[in-house]
């Protein structure tokens, strides 16, 4: 696949190109469910959620962090992603669109390699960020 | 409320193969469509030489490969009803190979809690680390756990 981050011209600013997700919906949450093997019915039993004072499932803290990492990855190649950490500060319900995004924060060469530094982030379409976090690409220096 | 006593201990081991189907599952589920994740042809001719696997994959392998410590987890002693994931955090050698066995130890790296205007929150940290055939260490993974005392 076509890398979308030049590691030639990277400088702090530069944007990650934007990964889009959703409508999130019921379905999204219970393949995730199945295929991480997370049973915690939160996710994917809305009577059980609704016991628990949520006003229905919402999604994995894990399933966003997620398509995340396909915001990196596409971003800089299989294998680029050093280091990648999210905080989940917000719940994604179902029904949001959820926008995730990136932009450089530092770009430093070391052990001839670049490394860039990435402030990362979900949001909805009001703009709230679910999870924040940051990454580390690295690429080889040419 | 959890003991800090328990700050070191070994939670869980484990020792599992990296399964092609479930990599591929997994992908699916993140609606990813890398090739290198799903296609088992093009992966073949990429840089791996096989399927690899998406950055998060390592909590759904944890969760397949890792056994024991339910007696530990609940020693903790957390609100169950109120238990969050907080943050994670993740650190790559290189990417997951379908088709590799990896070794697990995971453990309680921290305890703390903080009160704020909602009561006191319990904080755990779990760290575990995966390491190939070799040795060699290919992931670090470090999981917050959060609950609020009821």
């Amino acid at each position: 696949m076509t890398l979308t981050l030049d590691p030639r011209t990277v400088a702090p600013g530069t944007e990650l190109p934007p990964v889009v997700k959703g409508p999130v919906d019921r379905d999204m949450l219970k393949a995730y469910a199945a295929a991480s093997g997370d049973p915690n019915p939160m996710h994917t039993d809305d009577e059980f959620a609704r016991n628990a004072g949520y006003p229905g499932v919402f999604a994995h803290g894990m399933l966003a962090m997620g398509w995340l990492g396909q915001l990196l990855v596409a971003a800089g190649g299989v294998g680029s992603v050093r280091k990648f950490r999210t905080r989940f500060a917000k719940i994604t319900w179902p029904g949001e669109t959820i926008t995730c995004r990136g932009r450089v924060t530092a770009v430093h060469d070391a052990d001839g390699e670049r490394l860039v530094d990435c402030d990362i982030w979900t949001e909805n379409e009001k703009g709230e960020r679910k999870l924040v976090g940051s990454a580390v690409l690295a690429f080889p220096r040419r | 409320m959890p003991s800090k006593e328990l700050i070191g201990r070994v939670l869980s081991t484990g020792s599992a193969t990296v399964g092609a189907e479930h990599v591929t599952e997994f992908a699916r589920a993140l609606g990813d469509p890398n090739p290198l994740y799903i296609d088992a042809a093009a992966a073949r001719r990429g840089p791996f030489g096989t399927l690899v696997a998406p950055p998060t994959y390592p909590i759904a392998f944890m969760t397949q490969a890792m056994a024991g410590g339910m007696d530990t987890f609940l020693e903790l002693g957390l609100n169950f009803m109120t238990l969050v994931h907080g943050e994670q955090e993740f650190e790559y050698a290189r990417p997951i190979r379908a088709g590799e066995t990896l070794t697990l130890t995971g453990r309680i790296a921290d305890i703390y809690e903080k009160s704020g205007s909602s009561g006191t929150l319990d904080f755990v940290v779990l760290e575990t680390e995966a390491r190939d055939a070799e040795g060699a260490l290919v992931f670090f993974s470090r999981n917050t756990l959060i609950s609020r005392r009821t």
